[in-house]
């Protein structure tokens, strides 16, 4: 083993000591990281069924144009092919009265509603996709404007209203688990911070031997660092755990009672790059308790 | 005794002047100590200390044997003047270089500062880790270093198993693991009985002979005229006498 994986072992060795010989106070802090991080799992989780429900409206998402009526089919081709050039269209379908009519019977099977009339009175219309990036209020917005300056266009309907309602209830659980996090965060690096606080004093006379020895700052503080880390990675690698049970246990009664925001698909646990990054802010919000204790240290013996 | 050069020390650049005209490893020049103002802990010091010598730093409590020896480790800087170990200007020296200075300087203290939860082995070891040592090489160290203050066999021991003399020379050979140049030792026989005293004084003379600059802080008057060592008496805070080695050996 050369110098430098020596030094790296001890570093490890010392700061896995550091947390045997004080395993109560680890054991608050990676537990107070661990409720942290579940929290803003769970929100997580939350959000993000919330944000595939939306991708799933987005994608079903049509603006229908209706043709004035009397408008010959040649010229009601001509403005399709306009439409189809406006900026943050993907896609125009044109549907003819007898198409219409065709659909209303099919959907609502209202034969009877039609009999009494003596020729079709649904006009023709265009079902304009949009292309994802303009499935916003705003992207609907600059395409309804564009159409509104075609000649021939009767008139438009949309379902944006309740995507976008929708959307600002994501948006607001997700800022609602940012701003819980955070408190919970700081809540839990001061726990961190304390606990390394507590295992510098108590290990102070082996820090001055060491400091006598001549080991460098470094030598001194990286395993406090290490402890702080593992402390975090522990509690996010709980915290995944306990969300997994959680998920596991409910997802029948999270399915049902979110049905209403989730609609009837599944409900889905954390994706991978997700749940890493709850590991690893895990890891750094420990690691930074770490950092606070010991800016406030001033070291050992000189 | 190799006399300072009055007045020069307070302009040295980093001890490279110094060093040409003085290879003493460790010298004091017009070194004072203050922790309040008006009163000092050394006031006006300067002393030389040469390779091989060994010194006995003698004086009743509070007469600044142990800032002496903490301002050569560091521990303490001066108030007023320079203070050159191995070369390097405590006074001016950054915090960062502390440490690979101490490497090179072993401490020796009355409570012998063990750890009670490691072992002998890994106590002695301490002082090779933290500069990296592999573990083959610090484990053939550390028994090396036991086997000649006669603990080798009790290696695997934690110290509170051991009687005071056993662990003070668990302190020693921990300060002497690393074959320092300067041996610094406060009250080292503080706590021991007067047979003990001996074989522990034995064992720090031994680095000088090896070539190890060693100060001992001492107020046992028969121990110094025991060793007949050159002898300097400090008394609130400044050298009161700076008597030499009388050859009369222990």
């Amino acid at each position: 083993m050369n110098r430098v994986a020596t030094v790296i072992y001890l570093l490890f060795r010392t700061a896995v000591r550091g947390l045997a010989s004080s395993a109560t106070t680890s054991s608050a802090a990676v537990v107070t990281i661990a409720i942290t991080l579940v929290l803003v799992g769970a929100f997580t989780i939350l959000v993000g069924n919330m944000r595939g429900m939306l991708d799933r409206f987005g994608g079903d998402l049509r603006i229908t144009a209706y043709f004035e009526e009397g408008l010959d089919l040649a010229e009601a081709r001509r403005i399709a092919g306009s439409v189809a050039t406006v900026e943050g269209v993907h896609q125009v379908v044109m549907v003819t009265p007898d198409e219409a009519l065709a659909r209303f019977r099919e959907t609502t099977g209202a034969e009877a509603l039609l009999e009494g009339l003596a020729s079709n009175p649904l006009p023709a219309s265009l079902e304009i996709a949009l292309l994802p990036e303009h499935r916003t209020e705003r992207g609907v917005g600059r395409v309804e404007q564009a159409l509104e300056g075609l000649p021939g266009i009767d008139g438009l309907a949309k379902g944006q209203e309740w995507i976008d309602g929708y959307a600002r209830a994501a948006n607001l659980v997700r800022f609602a688990a940012l701003g819980l996090g955070a408190v919970l965060a700081v809540s839990a690096l001061m726990i961190v911070s304390n606990t390394i606080r507590l295992a510098i004093y108590s290990r102070e006379d082996e820090l001055d031997i060491l400091s006598l020895v001549g080991a460098s700052r470094t030598f001194l503080r990286v395993p406090f660092l290490l402890e702080g880390t593992i402390q975090g990675l522990t509690g996010g690698l709980l915290a995944i755990l306990v969300l997994w049970l959680g998920f596991v246990a409910f997802t029948e009664p999270i399915r049902v009672g979110l049905s209403f925001f989730l609609g009837n698909a599944a409900p889905r646990f954390l994706l991978c790059g997700e749940a890493a990054w709850l590991v690893l802010g895990g890891a750094i919000l420990g690691m930074m308790g770490s950092a606070a204790a010991l800016s406030g240290w001033r070291g050992t013996t000189g | 005794m190799t006399a300072p050069e009055p007045g020069i020390g307070g302009s040295l650049p980093e001890g490279l002047a110094l060093e040409q005209r003085d290879d003493a490893p460790v010298r004091m020049y017009h070194v004072s100590k203050s922790y309040l103002a008006g009163t000092f802990a050394l006031h006006d010091i300067s002393l030389s200390f040469g390779r091989g010598e060994m010194v006995f730093l003698t004086g009743s409590s509070g007469a600044g044997k142990t800032t002496l020896l903490k301002s050569l480790f560091a521990a303490e800087r001066p108030s007023e003047g320079q203070i050159l170990v191995l070369g390097r200007n405590i006074a001016r020296l950054e915090g960062s270089a502390i440490p690979f200075l101490r490497r090179r300087i072993g401490v020796v203290f009355q409570d012998f500062k063990l750890l009670a939860s490691r072992t002998i082995e890994e106590n002695v070891g301490m002082a090779l880790d933290v500069l990296g040592t592999p573990r083959r090489e610090n484990r053939q160290r550390t028994f090396q270093v036991l086997k000649q203050v006669g603990l080798q066999h009790r290696r695997l021991h934690h110290p509170l198993s051991l009687s005071g003399g056993e662990q003070q020379r668990v302190a020693i050979a921990r300060a002497l693991v690393n074959q320092p140049q300067v041996l610094l030792a406060d009250e080292p026989t503080g706590n021991l009985d007067p047979e003990l005293t001996l074989e522990i004084m034995d064992l720090i003379a031994d680095a000088a002979t090896r070539g190890t600059t060693v100060i001992v802080a001492t107020h046992d008057v028969s121990l110094i005229e025991r060793y007949g060592k050159r002898t300097i008496r400090l008394e609130g805070g400044r050298v009161v006498e700076d008597s030499p080695a009388t050859g009369r050996a222990a």
